[in-house]
């Protein structure tokens, strides 16, 4: 290897990438906008989920009953319908996402010491939301018998109502939630969207870079020249992986900036490990753009790479470990999860390289297959 | 009269084999790359039948005890912590290895029960049970309180039922109010109808504005642009062929994805119309395709053109409602959520799938796709055409 000559092939490549103005600045503005609309964009709190009523009672109780969906932050009611057969369409053109059905004497039951049945129909076609509004009619459904359990004893057993109310909930759950006291989405999400985007944005401008000099014929002055296969790799890349860097430092920047989220871990170690997973995703694209011969294939097989698994098998959105074992053997292949938990891990945990050095590992093993692949595949003399 | 008819009907149908010509040598130019092909397929057979396997619901979460108790009560409320929802991994010994458990993640939720929690119950006297929960993935986070808070409610309700001597049978003479749910369109709630229909919208979503955002700056950078101006194609003519041969390539991956992968494997129902799916899917592609040439007069060469595809995509995929509920927007972007091709779409798609909507629910969501659609659209062939003067 001879420094000048990587030297040259990486001045050149930077000549090239500067005199493209467009793809320059979109280099930069592609990641911080990702990170700026995402990171306002997406929001896993399901709140004001739409929802109507059918009320046959109409009686006092059933209106306070009721009045805990609409007075809650969760739920926007859209009104009362007049039966059940309205709701069908409702549902169907996801005007609403969940209908309470109120039966005809429900006060009177319930003030007779009987237990009533309502219903609740619920559009099941997004099933995260479906299981949140759940949960919450099922939190909103429990305080309601609590208290009514706590009026009840208060009158059997003829004890004060604070008592009582204090009978009825024997047991509390006293919730803490660790490294994100808030469960603000915010936070998880926009740590962990800057993995989503230095997985997304590396690959694209490295991938058309060689595939690019193939389609074009270009290739064949590296060919003709005294430039050895690894010299043409690593200068060919280095602007690129100087670019990601550079986007590294700027995405950290705005993840503790703009959306003020803690950052517990140790600065060097994080931008140490970003590095390496910057390295492995060039080296995807690099891989990529060795593989097909246009650029339309290089453009379609990064996409199947990168963002689709950086969504999907990250542990972004969805957690890793409630996947089934298809699907976590398909997380483990790609290097997103593991840059997930060393993100996750010190922007909220604050917990280093004691703990976090197998995901640094197999960064670094991912990275070395990927450039020892991709150098075996790189040939100068081409075989057609 | 009659002479000019057939003249009109001739020039027409020169037209139309023109069109057809170059349609014909877009998609052998497309079959050409094998490569290419192989990623259609794995996009849209291979992944989303792995999508199929994702799940965004608790499934066996790690619930580790300290339990400082050690009585009967104490032991039933932990055997409520169940699969399919939880297991129960071990106890510890203290609050700070149940801390370390959560730090290295080996332990979504600890449960803290005080030494004399049997003791004050039977006191009458109200039990905290200490709950920690790792919250640094939101969804786990947030369904592991939500779980956990329904079982611990649940016992708190049963014991103060048990206390005051109720049994089963005397349930029905308690005031309650019993809560029953239907959850329609996917009543077992199965992750399996839901993400791998997501992942297929997406999919065309990505195609729909790639390859044709492609095919065009492709003939730009190569050149051979020059060759086509000189040729009697009308600027229309080898827009619309790019177009059309790249709706049929997405139309016959959608039709592949559906039959096989959703309705095959996964037994997703398709209670709508089909075709008024295909449609819906067509007009959508054609959308996404005005789209995709607006990008191709954007830049000059592909690099360029994937960078702008990729700042139009996600942003677009990610605020539609694809991969999270619409409803958890916020406000102004759920206004500029009405403005998206894609979201139209996604609730057009669900409703015929999975509820069997017609027309007759969706019209409105097709007008507005519609209209978006033709604006979109008109707006590339404008910018296309106007390369050519």
């Amino acid at each position: 290897m001879n420094s000048r000559r990587i030297l040259a092939v990486v001045y050149k490549e930077w000549r090239e990438i500067v005199r493209d103005r467009l793809f320059l600045s979109l280099a930069f503005v592609v990641p911080v906008s990702l990170l700026f609309v995402f990171g306002y964009g997406i929001n896993l709190d399901v709140e004001h989920i739409p929802f109507a009523v059918v009320d046959h009672d109409k009686s006092a109780l059933s209106r306070d009953y009721l009045h805990r969906y609409i007075d809650s932050r969760y739920f926007d009611y859209l009104g009362d319908l007049a039966s059940e057969r309205e709701i069908g369409p409702m549902l169907a053109d996801s005007r609403i996402r969940l209908a309470i059905v109120i039966p005809p004497r429900f006060e009177e039951n319930l003030t007779a010491g009987r237990s009533v049945a309502i219903q609740t129909l619920i559009d099941g076609t997004f099933t995260f939301r479906t299981s949140s509004s759940k949960g919450y009619v099922i939190a909103i459904n429990a305080a309601f018998n609590s208290e009514l359990l706590g009026d009840y004893i208060s009158q059997r057993l003829g004890v004060p109502l604070e008592t009582a109310r204090e009978m009825a909930q024997p047991v509390k759950a006293e919730l803490r939630y660790m490294y994100n006291q808030e469960v603000k989405s915010v936070w998880s999400i926009a740590t962990v969207l800057m993995m989503l985007v230095l997985m997304i944005t590396p690959p694209f401008l490295t991938a058309l870079g060689v595939v690019r000099e193939k389609e074009n014929g270009s290739i064949y002055n590296i060919y003709a020249s005294t430039v050895t296969r690894s010299e043409f790799l690593i200068g060919k890349l280095t602007p690129y992986v100087g670019i990601s860097i550079l986007n590294i430092l700027i995405l950290w920047l705005m993840v503790a900036r703009l959306f003020g989220a803690p950052f517990k871990g140790d600065p060097l170690f994080f931008f140490l490990a970003s590095v390496i997973f910057v390295i492995c995703t060039t080296g995807i694209g690099l891989l990529v753009s060795l593989l097909v011969r246009t650029q339309v294939a290089a453009m379609i097989m990064t996409v199947v790479v990168t963002i689709v698994p950086s969504v999907l098998y990250s542990g972004l959105l969805v957690p890793i470990a409630s996947m089934d074992p298809g699907g976590q053997f398909e997380a483990h292949m790609f290097p997103a999860m593991y840059y997930t938990d060393i993100i996750l891990g010190s922007f909220l945990k604050g917990v280093g390289l004691e703990q976090l050095w197998d995901k640094v590992l197999a960064l670094l093993i991912y990275a070395f297959v990927l450039w020892m692949t991709s150098f075996l595949m790189f040939h100068k003399r081409p075989k057609s | 009269m009659n002479n000019d008819w057939s003249i009109l009907c001739a020039r027409l149908s020169f037209w139309f084999s023109r069109l057809m010509a170059m349609t014909t040598k877009e998609l052998i130019q497309f079959g050409r790359d094998i490569l290419l092909l192989f990623a259609i397929v794995y996009l849209f057979v291979f992944d989303t039948y792995m999508a199929g396997n994702v799940t965004m619901q608790l499934n066996k979460a790690i619930v580790t005890v300290h339990d400082a108790d050690h009585s009967a009560a104490s032991r039933e409320l932990i055997y409520r912590f169940r699969p399919p929802y939880f297991k129960l991994g071990g106890e510890v010994l203290d609050n700070y290895a149940g801390q370390r458990l959560l730090d290295q993640g080996r332990a979504l939720v600890v449960l803290n029960i005080p030494s004399d929690f049997a003791h004050d119950i039977t006191k009458g006297k109200s039990v905290d049970v200490q709950v920690q929960v790792d919250a640094s993935n939101t969804v786990l986070g947030f369904l592991a309180s939500s779980y956990t808070t329904q079982i611990i409610g649940q016992y708190s309700y049963d014991q103060a039922l048990a206390r005051l001597g109720v049994n089963e049978q005397a349930l029905e003479n308690v005031p309650t109010v019993r809560n029953e749910y239907r959850v329609w369109y996917n009543p077992n709630q199965k992750d399996a109808w839901f993400m791998p229909i997501s992942e297929l919208l997406v999919v065309i979503t990505i195609m729909g504005i790639m390859l044709p955002a492609a095919a065009a700056v492709r003939e730009k950078e190569r050149g051979t642009i020059e060759q086509l101006m000189v040729s009697p194609l009308t600027p229309i003519q080898i827009l619309l062929s790019k177009v059309i041969a790249m709706t049929l390539v997405i139309l016959l991956g959608t039709a592949v994805s559906l039959f096989l992968v959703l309705h095959g494997i996964f037994a997703v129902p398709m209670k709508g119309s089909l075709v008024l799916f295909f449609a819906v899917t067509t007009l959508y592609i054609f959308t996404t395709a005005g789209l995709g040439l607006y990008i191709a007069t954007l830049s000059r060469n592909l690099a360029q053109a994937a960078l702008l595809a990729i700042l139009v995509l996600m942003p677009m995929i990610f605020l539609s409602g694809a991969w999270t509920p619409p409803e958890a927007m916020p406000m102004g972007l759920r206004q500029a959520m009405y403005i998206s091709p894609l979201y139209y779409f996604i609730e057009m798609a669900y409703a015929i799938l999975l509820k069997g909507a017609g027309l007759d629910i969706l019209w409105d969501s097709l007008l507005g796709l519609a209209l978006i659609g033709g604006l979109i659209f008109g707006f590339g062939v404008w910018r296309f055409r106007r390369q050519f003067e």
